[in-house]
């Protein structure tokens, strides 16, 4: 278990720095262009990476599709898109608040249901709790305000990234 | 509302997109459904800058080539997302990249890392920090 968490959290280490590099490119050029940039190069990495661990595996490992694996890059588009009219119309401190307490009310949603054939964690109370006061947490450090400098553009659109 | 409702979705994309890179890796292995999702996701993105053209590669000259390298980092981001959910959950997973990545941008804030204007971080920052922590504990122990 101890692994699992040290994964997610190398995970959220790197969002938080990939966020302030992708604002930076996001700065000189449009949404679009960033992210077909951003998603570009990730597949260039995760593909030249698993040639080198599962080499032809790379290419075998297609016959075992499902058609709808064709379409998940779709949801990336989605996130973007949401993300993008969230933040317009919020402001980025509410919206990424909110955007993080749906990202875990859905978690729960996912576990306790198992759906997509993940393996079912029951709900307990201990992980409502948890959760509640996660969000709590959240909004405290979003919202919580003094933290400096606020209004600079520059802040504010790496705010919608965070 | 409108506003409220696409923040909603975003999230629940967010949490979307990794249950289903942990699926189609059951299926097909990390590394490949990395590539895979990526890859459909960036044509998907291609076809859209086609209609828009919000800019192009002039625009990315001026960027510093380590922030351009940003994109790269995805690979590790979906394979430790990926084998973070199969091995304690999707709850568990996503609370803790939500406390890692809101560590790290305190750090990079404070620090003025990357350019990034310098923000003092006062109590509320560390409050935050400190709930979220007591949570993941009561949701797992």
């Amino acid at each position: 278990m101890l692994f699992g968490i040290l994964f997610a959290l190398t995970a959220g280490a790197l969002v938080g720095m990939q966020n302030v590099f992708n604002t930076k490119v996001n700065e000189q050029t449009g949404n679009w262009t960033t992210t077909m940039l951003v998603l570009g190069l990730g597949f260039v990495a995760s593909f030249l990476i698993g040639l080198v661990f599962e080499g032809r595996g790379m290419f075998t490992s297609l016959g075992g599709m499902q058609t709808w694996f064709w379409f998940s890059g779709l949801i990336g588009v989605g996130v973007v898109t949401c993300m993008v009219q969230g933040v317009k119309l919020l402001g980025p401190t509410y919206a990424v608040a909110i955007v993080m307490t749906s990202e875990l009310g859905f978690a729960l949603l996912f576990d306790s249901l198992g759906w997509l054939g993940l393996q079912k964690v029951p709900f307990t109370l201990n992980q409502l709790v948890g959760v509640l006061i996660i969000v709590g947490g959240i909004f405290v450090f979003k919202l919580g305000g003094g933290r400096e400098s606020e209004k600079d553009t520059s802040v504010q659109k790496r705010e919608a990234l965070n | 509302m409108r506003g409220l409702l696409f923040a909603f979705l975003a999230g629940a994309f967010i949490t979307l997109q990794g249950v289903a890179n942990t699926r189609i890796s059951a299926d097909i292995g990390t590394w490949p459904a990395a590539a895979l999702t990526q890859f459909t996701g960036f044509a998907a993105a291609l076809i859209i800058w086609l209609c828009v053209r919000d800019g192009g590669v002039k625009d990315l000259r001026r960027v510093r080539p380590l922030y351009i390298s940003g994109g790269a980092w995805a690979a590790i981001i979906i394979f430790t997302n990926v084998t973070a959910i199969q091995q304690v959950g999707v709850t568990l997973t996503i609370s803790a990249v939500l406390i890692a990545q809101l560590c790290m941008t305190f750090l990079i804030d404070s620090m003025g890392w990357f350019g990034v204007p310098k923000q003092k971080m006062r109590l509320p920052q560390f409050i935050g920090i400190g709930m979220m922590i007591a949570g993941i504990v009561i949701l797992k122990f």
